[in-house]
């Protein structure tokens, strides 16, 4: 919420020209006509004469609803709200499954969050872009530069004509410390791609969580990591720069919800579970006795005798079937 | 005051994330599924048990270019050391499938490793096996009648000419 108001706080005003539409001495026919009686062009010799003006529906009409300059561009934000937003962005940058998650590639970098000693930019260290390119490598960042690199295409649409004509990923977020680090850094970082800079007193909600995203791959320099204590205390120490500002503490002391509910507390609490180990089983799949050899026992115990003897195998009869007595063949053919 | 619990925990993770994040893919299809691309994610569905970046412990399974398979496992205690985080173990081509999988569950499920992950572990192991095995070209398929008499006929003429 917080974010959506400051991304409407960069807006320049537009609208469309207060004439447009309406630059004709167009007046309506009145009925009789066997035409609408909107507004026409008056005149003839033209191909314009006798056609509609003015309104929305109309061919070079004016829109509906033009649009006003004094539209309400911006957003009051809290100011308490504002730095909640900021500081709970600032954490979450800590977190690499966060960083992850808004899609940072960060599975070379040593540690979350990536501290840098600020003896790397002491004395303008950091004054060119090829040692702001080996600082990034050397902490592991080259996946995460290769990654901006890749993604640049054309934006779509009109924004090309307007100075936005590429788009790209947004890369690490590099926070100094502007006394200690200097600013040498800014100009070296400004060319590498995707790559911004931010002194920490003056930590940007819009830089730390883009597109309302939490977890941006955030960079620092010691001296920023220090500073960050002063600019905004603790929970229980107020900050020194921002009036009236204690960091906000948790709201639930332990989050994770499995070790709760596993916890001895709730589960000494709990109602013994119903039914015990062995519960009745619902639905199962009925077994083929013919197939299933076990089942077959189940129903049939003398099957395992059965097969043992081979009495599947053995033939019913006894040998040859016994010839005719002759008696009865002489009887039958006696005349 | 220091809090003496980790802060961040998978299931407020889980709650930041699940609406939309770099891994989700949504579609409208089938009822708007969703399915992950986490590499963590055995079954690639989005899901809080399955999403493997979210969770402390995780275990991923890929093919590898050398017509092997590779696991991956999260490693807990080194969670905000990226480099660090991951394990990883190579299953050659050549692994009995039966016997990869007994690694498999040996190195995961059987040490106190996401149990609840063991059968799609090996659903998966099985699934990439499946997926590196040689597609077997089809057998030259064996001329008859009339075609092989034409055939065999080119070559010596004389049969063809016995039968005509």
């Amino acid at each position: 919420m917080v974010h959506t108001g400051m991304a409407k706080n960069r807006r320049q005003p537009y609208a469309v020209s207060e004439k447009a539409g309406h630059q004709t001495s167009a007046e309506s026919w009145g009925t009789g006509r066997a035409v609408a009686r909107i507004p026409r062009v008056s005149g003839g010799g033209t191909h314009r004469a006798g056609q509609a003006a003015f309104g929305n529906m109309c061919r070079s009409g004016r829109m509906f609803a033009p649009t006003k300059v004094w539209r309400k561009w911006h957003q009051k934000i809290n100011l308490g709200q504002k730095r909640f937003a900021t500081a709970s962005a600032i954490a979450a940058s800590s977190s690499a499954a966060l960083l992850m998650a808004r899609g940072h590639h960060i599975s070379t970098i040593p540690e979350v969050p990536l501290v840098v000693s600020s003896t790397a930019f002491a004395d303008g260290a950091i004054k060119k872009t090829s040692q702001a390119v080996a600082l990034l490598n050397a902490v592991g960042a080259t996946q995460e530069l290769e990654k901006v690199k890749d993604s640049r295409k054309l934006r779509a649409g009109k924004g090309k004509l307007r100075g936005r004509r590429h788009r790209q990923r947004r890369g690490p977020l590099v926070v100094y410390e502007p006394e200690k680090d200097g600013k040498d850094l800014v100009l070296a970082f400004r060319n590498v791609p995707g790559v911004e800079t931010c002194p920490v007193y003056a930590l940007n909600l819009l830089q730390l969580a883009p597109g309302g995203h939490l977890g941006r791959f955030v960079i620092w320099t010691s001296s920023a990591f220090a500073a960050l204590d002063t600019v905004y205390g603790s929970t229980t120490q107020p900050s020194e720069l921002k009036r009236d500002f204690l960091l906000p503490s948790n709201v639930v002391a332990q989050p994770d919800l499995a070790k709760l509910i596993n916890s001895s507390e709730v589960q000494s609490v709990l109602r013994p579970v119903k039914g015990g180990a062995i519960s009745k089983r619902g639905v199962v799949q009925k077994k083929n006795p013919l197939k299933n050899k076990q089942v077959l026992l189940r129903l049939n115990p003398y099957a395992a005798a059965y097969a043992k003897e081979g009495l599947g195998h053995v033939k019913a009869d006894g040998g040859k079937p016994e010839g005719k007595d002759p008696i009865f063949t002489e009887a039958l053919h006696e005349n | 005051m220091t809090s003496q619990y980790e802060n961040i925990s998978s299931d407020l993770l889980w709650e930041c994330v699940r609406g939309n994040n770099a891994f989700l893919v949504k579609r409208r299809q089938a009822g708007g599924v969703q399915f992950s691309r986490d590499f963590l994610n055995l079954t690639n569905k989005h899901s809080r048990k399955y999403e493997g970046f979210v969770n402390e412990r995780a275990i991923g399974l890929q093919p590898s270019p050398s017509a092997s398979m590779t696991l991956t496992t999260k490693i807990a205690k080194n969670a905000n050391r990226p480099a660090k985080a991951f394990q990883t173990a190579t299953f050659s081509a050549a692994t009995p499938a039966r016997k990869a999988y007994r690694g498999i569950v040996n190195s995961t499920a059987k040490k106190g490793y996401r149990a609840d992950l063991r059968a799609e572990a090996v659903a998966r192991a099985s699934a990439v096996k499946l997926s590196l095995r040689k597609k077997r070209e089809n057998p030259k398929a064996k001329l008859r009648g009339r075609k092989r008499v034409e055939a065999e006929g080119k070559k010596g003429g004389a049969l063809g000419e016995v039968l005509i």
